[in-house]
């Protein structure tokens, strides 16, 4: 039953995390990072991570982004055991099913704006060059840096560059995209900006999930999971206080009878 | 793709380092490119001048040698190369190889041969004139001999003056009294009443002391001559004729002949004339200037040897050029050496016209008879008469004296000299000595008996030699023809006794041994006896030539030459011609091991500073990479970054510098690289080499720097390979 139960949940969600826990080892001391953590994630929702620094925001990202493996509990990504994949697997599932931006946007600084964004797609390597290039030329359009297409990073501003990162995120169709505190290097009318952008994006259908301290952010959020010392609090909103209860649920009821 | 866009990027956006970098792969390339072009070209060269004048591409030796075959390398000859006595046989099996073309059997040696002696020259000219009953023209030759014994009397007085006399050996005293005794009046007051026992005192007492006997020693090499010059393509007549097939002779290399034979002054002047023709001047040149004073100082080798008569014409001719009334011939002589870059052409010319013409310009003249000693395998000492046909050269190797040094001359007289004989035909030449009588020659005609006279030979010099050993060395030649010629069965050991007051002939005596005395019988017999193939093959041989048809690889050639050989039983040991030319050989791996001590520092540099750079770079991109394993990148794509950088930097300076070496051996080529001396003249194969880059360099030269790229790249990439994903994300708590 409990399987079962795992089985449906796992079909419907994008992310599946369940009891998961991790520890850092510095030298011989452990350092839990985070514990007993369960959480599922829906197609097309605008999900934020909140806490303060230290909570394990950055960790529990990294999780779902399989760039970090847990030391316990089962983490499914699309459908896919991520602890059962092998390092070159992960790799692929990375970038296949995830779209990734970072906090100071992690642009190849050699590259264009137009390279950037296509980097993704020559690494995947199924699409012609046709194709590609009219994919990445109407996602750069769409977020508004076409005419920016030849100018190397450094001569972008912050706001600039983490639309090219959004639009490297985006070029590969990603299941999820996973933003590290997105907007924290960039003013507020810019971050405000990008978050604007950003909920366009999830309107036309892409998974968000983001990692924030940042209030504003929060308030945007369709749902929010708050992080404290490792551990999720009670959620802000209905549906994420819902949905985690569903999720700390289902492993409950299984182990119960 | 997008991996050399970045890797080019990388290279463009790091520009201090790129340059340290691509300035060190771009040296490497361009030295290696540039030294294995130089390097190909000498090879090369040094192959068509060993290989077209010596060596042949490959040579062989007796297996019973204690040193190694150094044809350029040792210049006496007289290492222990061993013998081969079954050079027929090798030979037809050799010859029978598809690869070989010729087997040519070679010997090295070094004659020892008395410079001309102006004092022999001009008693055959009193000889001559006495025979014609020319009196006018002896009085002047007598003349002249008084006067140059005159000189010959004050250098032994001088002599005199800082040794003591009293204690000088017997035979200074003697030769003194000697001297004053034909210096004085009564001699030649006398001489009409016996002029050949007056001749004779002359040339056996007075002619030994002459200034200029000195004695030249010549390199040569004994081979087949007729083979010698057929096969080896450098070779080429240059005066004279070639020694007829199967006949016994000499050739003197052209520059040998001239640095060796050649009147001193007539040849110092040549050789200044050619290096005014390469642009130095007399008024700054060492080397010009200290032939001008030993042409000054040595003015006596010019006048010592004019009689009155040519004194007279050339006095005439030199107050004429200096515009001078000075009466003293040396003074002026003296003073017409003198030269200066404004006067020297003419003056040249004025020497060849007015005072040539009076010289005996070569000791040793293209026709003449010339005796050469050496001494024998045995220790013996030894000589042999023997016709010089003319002079040859090595085509463009004429400056060098490495190839110019060596003359030619034929297998049988070689072997006379070698004085190489198995133990029957000695028992045999014993046997004919011992029936050998003596001949009552008449003495008029001892000249002519002697020398075979009158054929227009001239007899230059003639070594000591004891009797017994020169009959033999005649009678072993004749015996070993088995001709049947009266020569041959009845040979005439002869030795003129050096008194004149014992006119009897005598064969052996203790005395001649150390006389300068003619006791060579020089018959026509010998010199235009024509040998066969069979009997030119058939004696010892020091070591052979083998040489290849064209476009035979040498290595398998070698291989397969030896093993052919060692399965017959022959004994030799077969070398490729770098080994056999000695030193020259060694010139080359010098050169070679120089130049890759050379790249292997520069690329070992190269390796580090571009290994700690990229390491640096690594450190510094943890994040880009790190970035890119987050959003997807392999690995391995890492690792081909990497690689495409080290690609992409080897190929552009490395392209770089074969570019600027392409450059510089297309100059090169053009004008010619000179050599500076006679031994690069010998390796340039000429005086210019002109080096060519060839495709394989290109493919040696990217090879190694791609080596060398992919040596640095190899930590880094490493390290870069260990970034994890999570580096992208550092910056996020």
């Amino acid at each position: 039953m409990n399987s079962e139960n795992l089985k449906t949940s796992a079909a419907s969600a994008i992310v599946q995390l369940s009891h998961v826990d991790k520890e850092y080892q510095l030298g011989k001391v452990t350092v839990p990072a985070l514990h007993d953590v369960s959480i599922s994630i829906q197609a097309g929702e605008f999900t934020v991570i909140a806490g303060p620094s230290g909570s394990g925001k950055t960790t529990l990202l990294n999780l779902i982004g399989c760039v970090d493996v847990a030391t316990r509990g089962q983490v499914i990504i699309d459908g896919r055991n991520t602890l059962e994949l092998k390092e070159k697997e992960l790799t692929r599932l990375r970038l296949d099913r995830l779209g990734f931006i970072f906090q100071s946007f992690n642009l190849v600084g050699v590259l264009d704006a137009f390279q950037n964004v296509e980097f993704p797609l020559l690494l995947q390597k199924t699409l012609g060059k046709k194709e590609r290039e009219a994919r990445v030329q109407a996602l750069m359009e769409s977020v508004g840096i076409a005419q920016y297409a030849h100018h190397r990073p450094g001569e972008l501003s912050g706001g600039q560059r983490q639309r090219v990162a959004i639009a490297r995120a985006l070029v590969t169709k990603p299941r999820i995209v996973l933003a590290d505190e997105p907007t924290a290097n960039l003013d507020s009318v810019t971050g405000t900006a990008i978050l604007d952008l950003m909920q366009e994006l999830n309107r036309q259908g892409t998974t968000f999930l983001f990692s924030t301290h940042d209030p504003r952010v929060v308030a945007r959020a369709g749902r929010v999971i708050r992080l404290f010392d490792g551990r999720i609090e009670q959620a802000g909103t209905e549906s994420a206080r819902a949905d985690e209860a569903s999720a700390h649920a289902a492993p409950q009821a299984g182990g119960q009878p | 793709m997008i991996l050399f866009r970045i890797a080019l990027r990388n290279l463009a956006s790091h520009k201090l380092k790129s340059f340290i970098v691509g300035g060190l792969l771009a040296f490497g390339t361009f030295l290696l490119m540039v030294g294995q072009a130089l390097l190909g070209s000498l090879d090369q060269s040094m192959a068509r001048s060993v290989t077209g004048s010596l060596s042949g591409q490959l040579q062989a030796y007796s297996t019973g040698a204690k040193d190694k075959l150094a044809l350029f390398g040792d210049m006496n000859g007289g290492s222990d190369i061993g013998t081969i006595n079954n050079f027929k046989q090798i030979r037809q099996l050799l010859e029978a190889q598809p690869e070989v073309q010729a087997v040519v059997p070679q010997g090295m040696d070094v004659a020892m041969v008395y410079g001309g002696n102006i004092i022999d020259v001009k008693l055959e000219a009193l000889r001559a004139a006495e025979k014609t009953g020319d009196r006018a023209r002896s009085q002047v030759v007598r003349a002249h001999i008084r006067r140059i014994i005159a000189l010959l009397a004050q250098d032994m007085a001088k002599i005199g003056e800082v040794t003591d006399l009293a204690h000088a050996s017997t035979e200074t005293r003697q030769s003194l009294a000697d001297l004053q005794n034909c210096g004085a009046d009564t001699f030649w007051q006398n001489f009409d009443r016996d002029p050949l026992a007056a001749m004779e005192f002359l040339e056996n007492k007075i002619a030994p002391l002459a200034l200029n006997a000195d004695m030249l020693f010549f390199r040569y090499m004994g081979t087949d001559t007729a083979r010698f010059a057929k096969e080896f393509e450098l070779f080429e007549i240059v005066d004279g004729t070639a020694i007829p097939p199967g006949q016994r002779g000499f050739l003197f290399n052209k520059l040998n002949y001239e640095d060796m034979v050649k009147h001193k002054t007539a040849r110092r002047l040549d050789k200044m004339k050619d290096r005014l023709a390469d642009g130095y001047k007399i008024a700054a040149d060492d080397d010009l200037k200290a032939w001008i004073k030993l042409n000054k100082d040595q003015y006596k080798d010019v006048s010592y040897q004019l009689d009155d008569v040519a004194a007279a014409q050339v006095r005439g001719a030199l107050q004429q050029a200096l515009a001078s009334k000075e009466e003293n011939l040396d003074k002026l002589i003296s003073q017409f050496m003198d030269m200066d870059d404004q006067n020297f052409s003419t003056r040249y010319e004025t020497f060849y016209k007015s005072v040539a013409p009076h010289l005996m310009l070569y000791s040793v003249k293209v026709g003449d008879i010339m005796t050469i000693k050496s001494f024998t395998s045995s220790g013996y000492p030894t000589s042999v008469n023997v016709k010089i046909y003319g002079t040859f050269r090595f085509r463009s190797l004429d400056k060098s004296t490495l190839a110019g040094g060596v003359n030619v001359m034929d297998l049988m007289t070689y072997r006379d000299l070698y004085g190489f004989l198995s133990a029957d035909k000695k028992q045999e030449i014993d046997a004919l000595e011992k029936a050998s009588g003596v001949k009552e020659i008449k003495r008029e005609d001892a000249e002519a008996e002697l020398f075979g006279g009158g054929a227009g030979e001239e007899v230059v010099e003639v070594g000591t030699v004891t009797p017994t050993d020169q009959a033999g060395a005649v009678t072993a030649a004749e015996a070993l023809a088995g001709d049947p010629s009266p020569a041959a069965q009845a040979p005439v050991g002869l030795a003129v006794s050096p008194s004149p007051s014992a006119p009897s002939v005598a064969s052996g005596g203790p005395s001649s041994a150390q006389s300068k005395s003619k006791t060579r019988r020089w018959s026509d017999d010998i010199a235009n006896r024509v040998y066969s193939q069979d009997e030119i093959d058939s004696g010892v041989v020091r070591h052979m030539a083998i040489i290849l048809k064209k476009g035979t690889d040498e290595r398998k050639a070698l291989a397969h030459l030896q093993s052919v050989a060692d399965a017959a039983g022959l004994k030799i040991t077969v070398v490729d011609w770098r080994v056999a030319s000695g030193f020259i050989g060694d010139f080359l791996w010098v050169i070679y091991t120089v130049l890759a001590t050379a790249l292997l520092i520069i690329f070992i540099v190269a390796v580090i500073v571009m290994n700690n750079s990229m390491v640096m770079a690594t450190l510094e991109r943890t994040k880009e990479i790190g970035t890119m394993r987050a959003i997807g990148a392999q690995k391995t794509m890492i690792l081909q970054m990497f690689l495409a950088e080290a690609v992409v930097t080897a190929g552009v300076f490395g392209g770089l510098g074969a570019l600027l070496a392409v450059a510089l051996v297309a100059r090169l080529h053009a004008v010619g690289l000179p050599a500076m001396n006679d031994v690069l003249v010998f390796l340039f194969a000429g005086p210019r080499l002109y080096p060519v880059i060839s495709p394989m360099h290109f493919l040696i030269s990217g090879m190694l720097v791609a080596l060398v790229a992919l040596i640095s790249t190899l930590y880094p990439a490493w390290l870069a390979m260990r970034v994890t994903p999570l580096e992208a994300m550092q910056d996020a708590e």
